[in-house]
């Protein structure tokens, strides 16, 4: 709880309060037009002077039209209120609210994610053929731990077959325990973690 | 839907002020020699019209938060949607950035091919 509260009411009570302000608001409005009106009919018989009279009828004229915009700026500060109130315990269209944007968020999210595999398989095969020519070059400083896309490939097909003899050229390399789970995955790469075995020497 | 709502208290906003405004016109014009009887039961009319419109949809409004609001504050939030969402523009973003670099690798690969002859 608030520790700047100064009236600790409940929700209910505020609501009364709000139809009470309403009520009185309205009403002060209605009364005072409606002795405005009454106050600028023109009498033949008065008890004090018509100067005095109009003098009199003249302040009282402005202290209602006063009383009047009085109501209305409480009745404009009333409308407020009800704003915030809604927006904060319209629990129905708050749920909406959020159920709303958490689907957009999502198939913004999911179309994002889809276009991003298409890319890779796309790419894959391109990468395929660069990687192949860069590691058969004289330039190429890959390590051990991070196989390129072509010797993965190579790797898995022999762990597929178990059968088949393992690649002529692992005697230049270290081994690795069991498939290298860096094996293609763009998504590791794209997240950062992918070293940097292509840059130029 | 919340914004229906309050699109209608801000109706009701611009209702009170045009009540302010049809009490001004109608003690203006009676405080004139020659009324304009027409004009001044056009504004009466649109005065009364305007004060019951507001009395109820205000009442309508506070009746309805009557029945729907409770003591316990909302804990709804879209926070876990928003950082999904941010991570897969990330995402999109790096993979932009790093098929830039790849591009950038290959033309200048290209613009000196005598280097990238494969040793015999």
């Amino acid at each position: 709880m608030a520790t700047q509260r100064v009236l600790p009411q409940s929700k209910e009570t505020l609501l009364q309060n709000y139809n009470k302000r309403l009520k009185d608001d309205i009403r002060s409005i209605l009364d005072n037009f409606t002795e405005i009106i009454k106050t600028a009919k023109i009498e033949d018989e008065t008890q004090v002077s018509r100067p005095t009279q109009a003098e009199q009828d003249h302040y009282e004229m402005h202290v209602r039209a006063a009383n009047i915009v009085r109501a209305g700026e409480s009745l404009m500060k009333l409308v407020s209120d009800l704003k915030q109130f809604l927006i904060l315990n319209d629990f129905p269209s708050v749920n909406d609210a959020i159920s709303l944007q958490n689907q957009q968020l999502r198939s913004l999210q999911e179309e994002c994610d889809k276009k991003l595999t298409s890319l890779r398989d796309e790419i894959a095969v391109d990468l395929y053929e660069l990687e192949e020519e860069y590691y058969s070059s004289s330039y190429s400083q890959w390590d051990s731990t991070d196989l390129p896309l072509c010797e993965a490939y190579r790797r898995r097909d022999s762990w597929a077959s178990p059968d088949s003899s393992c690649s002529s050229n692992q005697g230049d390399r270290e081994d690795v325990d069991g498939p290298p789970p860096q094996e293609t995955n763009p998504q590791h790469h794209l997240n950062g973690h992918g070293a940097a075995s292509m840059e130029k020497p | 839907m919340a914004n229906e709502r309050l699109r209608v208290l801000e109706d009701v906003e611009k209702e009170i002020a045009a009540i302010l405004q049809c009490a001004g016109n109608i003690v203006l014009e009676l405080s004139k020699d020659k009324h304009n009887a027409s004009f001044l039961d056009r504004q009466l009319v649109q005065f009364q019209s305007s004060v019951n419109r507001v009395e109820s949809e205000l009442s309508g409004q506070i009746r309805y938060l009557t029945q729907v609001a409770t003591g316990q504050p909302h804990e709804g939030s879209t926070y876990s949607a928003r950082k999904d969402c941010q991570m897969a523009l990330n995402r999109a973003e790096y993979a932009k950035v790093k098929l830039g670099e790849l591009g950038r690798t290959c033309e200048v690969m290209l613009e000196q091919p005598q280097q990238h002859q494969q040793p015999t």
